[in-house]
């Protein structure tokens, strides 16, 4: 099966969910079209929670800007600020110290591993799965305690600053000792669940096949980051990066598509993420952390992509005074709700909120003005 | 105290409504009530999804003017008594939100949630700690028991 479509003659039958709904965290609509209980069509509508970032960024300075980002999500905001940073950094041309450099890397990497976990239990949550998603809720809770550590509050950590990282960030002897022994114990028990994970052999039959995306279909949708990576495509924008360029990791993919390829996917990436903690936390530059000798000058709209737990981040704007103009954002929730949509067609409707959550979604990432462009 | 209050000493249910914050908020108290780190359930604190059993109603978020009139519907779903919480920065004063159009009314944020249903209790913070959520639920217990 190359693609799924969904069926174009009228179907009567409409579920409607949200946008408060138990099984939804995040307020969004979802029109789900059913016959004999089956999925035809599935329709994502949001909206909900739209707040307009991009509008508040306009005209603000650079700095505020930069710790405006940070509200747009509370899941990834290391990644919004690292990335508008980055774009501030690439417009004023700023060669960032490279110990700063290192800090960003790991804080990201275990804002993935904590995303990660998040959305791994909140799929055996899903599942009715209540033990699995324990487990993973309590390993998740170490890395927050880390992030906590390191900069200072639980989930908006303000890591990044224009021209490296700030003070607080820095790491010192006893910091790297703890990660070092805290990460050794989550991998032992992350080992532990994809161990006892793939042994259950209901768990498996539940979601082998379950919420298929087709390759095709995939690319055709443009999707991003994991979901893509799961239905074989090795594409990670991280191998891009000249920030990743002196660590040794694997692009992890899985076939199918499904249920089961997405959360097994999750789980080996986490294992990269903490081996690239490890390789950074062994190699630490020494030398400052942040370069504050910049100028502030005008320049054009740039861009700039990272990698976030969710696939391709977008930031753009350009300066003008020392403000922000023309600002542009594009999470990648957005680019995957065309997955979510196809994803629970043909699928049994009990189903349907496991196809939308095996995309990960967030929704508040992705209330964004967007506009459509079609190209033939 | 009465047989209600009696009973509903032993199964507090929080019911969390979610307005259109950043989603830190929102993830902190499903942590703090839910997961085995803080474990509110031990204290029989429970997290509810249904208006109709809730007792505290917990609300993050600036209030979207798309989710005015959802959170409203869920307040008067909830039957007396009922005691409402408003956590987080954006849920007390709007946050970052609030200034988007400086003092022009906006059209897309209609918060602080003050302004649209009453609020007993508040927990600041961005994101809120989840010590201050079970401080700020707990804080609530000795009217919510008093009640009947």
């Amino acid at each position: 099966m190359d693609e799924k479509l969904p069926r174009s003659e009228v179907i009567e039958t409409e579920i409607p969910l949200g946008p408060v709904h138990p099984a939804a965290l995040e307020p969004y609509r979802v029109r789900l079209f059913v016959e004999d209980e089956i999925v035809q069509e599935a329709e994502i509508t949001i909206g909900v929670n739209h707040r307009g970032v991009e509008r508040i960024m306009e005209g603000l300075p650079v700095e505020k800007a930069n710790a405006l980002t940070e509200k747009i999500c509370g899941i990834c905001s290391n990644a919004h600020v690292w990335n508008s940073v980055r774009t501030a950094e690439m417009a004023l041309d700023i060669e960032i110290p490279e110990r700063a450099s290192y800090i960003r890397i790991i804080m990201g990497e275990l804002e993935r591993l904590h995303s990660h976990f998040l959305y791994l239990a909140h799929g055996c949550e899903t599942l009715a799965h209540e033990t699995f998603s324990m487990r993973l809720f309590y390993l998740r809770e170490t890395i927050m305690e880390l992030l906590a550590m390191i900069g200072g509050n639980r989930v908006q950590y303000g890591c990044g600053i224009i021209g490296g990282v700030r003070p607080r960030c820095e790491l010192d002897d006893a910091k790297i000792a703890r990660i070092r022994t805290d990460l050794d114990a989550v991998e032992t028990k992350l080992a532990d669940f994809a161990d006892r994970f793939t042994s259950d052999t209901i768990v498996m039959s539940r979601i082998t096949g379950t919420g298929v995306l087709p390759q095709k279909q995939a690319l055709k949708l443009a999707v991003t980051g994991p979901t893509l990576r799961a239905t074989g495509v090795a594409n990670d924008v991280r191998v891009d990066m000249p920030e990743y360029e002196p660590f040794d990791f694997n692009i992890i993919t899985q076939e199918g598509g499904d249920v089961k390829a997405n959360l097994l996917i999750r789980v080996l990436e986490s294992f990269e993420s903490i081996k690239i903690i490890r390789q950074a936390l062994d190699n630490l530059p020494e030398g400052p952390i942040v370069d504050r000798t910049w100028e502030m000058v005008d320049s054009e709209p740039v861009h700039s992509y990272i990698e976030v737990p969710r696939g391709i981040l977008y930031h753009s704007y350009g300066l003008e005074d020392g403000k922000v103009r023309s600002c542009v954002i594009r999470t990648p929730s957005m680019a995957n709700i065309g997955a979510m949509q196809y994803a629970a067609i043909g699928n049994h409707v009990t189903d349907a909120q496991l196809c939308i959550v095996q995309c990960d979604p967030c929704f508040t990432c992705t209330d964004r003005a967007i506009e459509i462009i079609r190209r033939d | 105290m009465g047989i209600k209050s009696f009973s509903r000493a032993r199964a507090i249910h929080v019911m969390l409504v979610y307005t259109g914050g950043c989603n830190g908020c929102d993830i902190e108290i499903v942590n703090t009530i839910l997961s085995p780190r803080f474990d509110a359930e031990q204290y029989k604190v429970f997290l509810t999804w249904n208006p109709r059993e809730a007792d505290v109603l917990v609300v993050t978020g600036p209030v979207t003017a798309l989710n005015k009139e959802p959170l409203m519907k869920i307040y008067e779903a909830i039957p007396e008594p009922k005691l409402v919480v408003a956590a987080g920065s954006c849920a007390l004063m709007g946050g970052v939100y609030k200034n988007i159009h400086g003092d022009i009314p906006s059209e897309e944020i209609c918060g602080p949630v003050d302004q649209v249903i009453p609020v007993a209790a508040k927990v600041p913070g961005c994101a809120v700690r989840p010590q201050d959520v079970l401080a700020g639920v707990v804080s609530l217990l000795p009217t919510l028991l008093g009640a009947d």
